[in-house]
């Protein structure tokens, strides 16, 4: 937003040749992991 | 930033240092007391000296969990604030009265716990009642961290006024946002402190609403945790990319994590009080609600640091899919604690969902599986990344180097933690789903069919602590070595930039008016008629217990 910073005049073009598939099946992994765990704790509960 | 490589001014350093001083000092004390009761607990081992063992419980808790990670924190932020917005002779003056304040208030609180005249747990739970000495501790570590986060307004305040119309650096931001959480949740312990246990603990009031008083301070116990997590997630977003060799990855939606965290984090603190009777169901599942909201910046963090690393080992040319992570810097401990620390908050983030779930609350409450989560996301996450951040900040700070011995020690003691870490922790965890009570001394509990499983994992425990304990040796020799022995020299203080052709940050990030004010809508919105109702309906207040722990 600044005047005094020219690189935010430019148009931005966010590099997009970069593939980012590890990062989506990792965050993807990442979330089954939290309602696996989730679930089975909620199993466990219900067992009680 | 230019001035990354440049050492700070000798009287500036002067000042960070000391509160690393005060760091690793409470880490020394409070890892042995840590020692001293998986010892005791083991059921094979009796305490010296006739030492109570919630003397040693209430020493550890304070002295790790209040003492070394506020010291730790707002020694670093004062750092951070140098390198990028700058500090005033005025402000540095002050700063050193924000050390001083605390460093008394630490002591007076220190020694009224060792004479065993505060043994109230870190919690200091009402009716149990402590030496007013300890309240009076408290309350100047609080008063004295409030300077500190004047301070640290006022330093990006100055800069904006010197640079109108940019956006703030992203780590002042950072520190802004946490000392502002900070200074809003600790004005609930703080009230409590003053209006609650002082006058309660000298005689001149003769009860305490003792549900008033947990309240109060769950209001400040769960931002307190996110005060510990935030300064390792500036290491994770600000840090960690500069010294993987890569770039920012966004600096909008760092700032965005931030303010989520910063919105959510206070009034959430029913989650911490889901047996408690006196306070109406429906609040405590609307405050859960607002919990479950941090799992939205967590998961924006996890994606955040899994592209930093995917883009950077991409630039360095690895194709295939997963390729990238095998490239990572593993042999620098700079890069590895902080690692272990963001593995260990996977299963540890995980257990805290578990935890703050009604129903699944009633499996753990009260249970050492408590203890063992705190360990992982604490102990491990938030330490592991201080440790990590000590490796570089302390020899910048000396004008030393992180040598490649002291390196691979750094590697070693990082081994070592999560070695001792995950039986200790684990051992928790399991033992507390068997029902084990946490808090409490060894006991037989006269013999009980399933008191009878937990032994085992009790002893675990104590393996699990006695690595730690050499773990914290070893730190404490690293940190040594790094301040007074290590060779002279220039360390980078590593901070992150954003790629040259990056977004620009949208400026309602930066209103600050406007998150302040959702800030405390929601505290009002959770808080106003549970707390009413509390003082309405309460039973009658609660004289003080000196016994069976508590004074004497
Ligand atoms: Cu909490």
């Amino acid at each position: 937003m600044g005047k005094e910073n020219p690189k935010q005049h430019q148009p931005s073009l966010h590099e997009s040749t970069h593939s980012l598939k590890g990062t989506f099946i990792a965050v993807m992994l990442l979330g089954i992991f939290i309602l696996v765990a989730w679930f089975g704790f909620y199993a466990l509960f219900l067992s009680r | 930033m230019a001035t990354n490589q440049l050492p700070l001014a000798k009287k500036d350093a002067r000042l960070y240092m000391a509160f690393m001083y005060v760091t690793y000092t409470a880490l020394l004390v409070g890892g042995l007391m840590g020692l001293l009761q998986t010892l005791a607990r083991s059921g094979k081992y009796t305490l010296p000296f006739n030492i109570n063992y919630y003397t040693i419980l209430t020493v550890h808790g304070v002295i790790l969990g209040l003492v070394l990670t506020t010291f730790f924190i707002i020694g670093f932020q004062f750092s951070l604030m140098e390198k990028t917005v700058g500090i005033s002779d005025k402000q540095r003056k002050v700063a050193w009265l924000s050390f001083w304040v605390m460093v008394t208030g630490t002591i007076m609180a220190a020694i009224t716990i060792l004479i065993g005249e505060a043994s109230v747990l870190y919690t200091f739970y009402a009716p149990l009642r402590a030496h007013p000495a300890f309240y009076f501790g408290l309350a100047f570590v609080i008063i004295g961290s409030w300077i500190a986060a004047f301070v640290n307004f006022r330093q990006l305040y100055v800069w904006k006024k010197a640079h109108k119309g940019q956006k703030s650096p992203l780590l002042a931001f950072m520190v802004t946002i946490n000392m502002l959480m900070w200074f809003i949740a600790t004005i609930g312990v703080a009230t409590s402190v003053i209006i609650q246990f002082i006058p309660w603990s000298l005689g001149y009031a003769e009860t305490i609403n003792v549900l008033l008083s947990r309240t109060l301070f769950w209001y400040f116990g769960h931002p307190l945790v996110y005060f510990w997590l935030l300064p390792a997630y500036m290491a994770w977003y600000a840090i960690i990319p500069k010294i993987i060799g890569g770039k920012l990855f966004s600096d909008p939606l760092a700032r965005l994590a931030f303010i989520l965290l910063l919105l959510f984090s206070i009034p959430v603190g029913f989650h911490h009080q889901l047996t408690e009777p006196g306070i109406d169901p429906t609040w405590k599942f609307i405050q859960v609600v607002l919990t479950f909201m941090v799992i939205i910046p967590s998961l924006m963090t996890a994606f955040s640091i899994f592209a930093t690393f995917e883009i950077t080992g991409r630039k360095k040319g690895y194709k295939s899919l997963f390729g990238w992570f095998k490239k990572l810097p593993w042999k620098d401990v700079r890069f590895l604690a902080p690692f272990i620390g963001m593995a260990a908050f996977i299963p540890g983030g995980a257990g805290g969902i578990v935890n703050a779930s009604h129903q699944m609350n009633a499996l753990v409450h009260n249970t050492i599986w408590i203890t063992g989560h705190f360990h992982l996301t604490a102990a491990t996450t938030v330490i592991l990344t201080f440790f990590g951040i000590t490796y570089w900040l302390v020899p910048h700070l000396t004008g030393r180097r992180l040598t490649p011995r002291l390196n691979k020690l750094g590697i070693i003691q990082t081994f070592v933690w999560t070695v001792g870490m995950t039986i200790m922790s684990g051992a928790m965890h399991i033992q507390g789903l068997l029902g084990g009570p946490r808090r409490s001394n060894f006991s037989e509990y006269a013999g009980g069919e399933q008191v009878a499983t937990w032994i085992n994992y009790q002893i675990a425990q104590t393996v699990g602590g006695t690595i730690l304990f050499i773990g914290i040796l070893l730190m404490v020799y690293i940190f040594i070595q790094l301040t007074f022995f290590a060779p002279r020299g220039v360390e980078e203080f590593p901070i992150a930039e954003e790629e040259k052709n990056a977004e620009p940050t949208p400026k309602i990030l930066e209103n600050w008016y406007l998150w302040i004010g959702i800030t405390i809508a929601l505290i009002l919105f959770a808080y106003t008629i549970p707390v009413f109702d509390i003082l309405k309906h309460s039973p009658p207040g609660s004289p003080p217990f000196d016994w069976p722990i508590g004074r004497g």
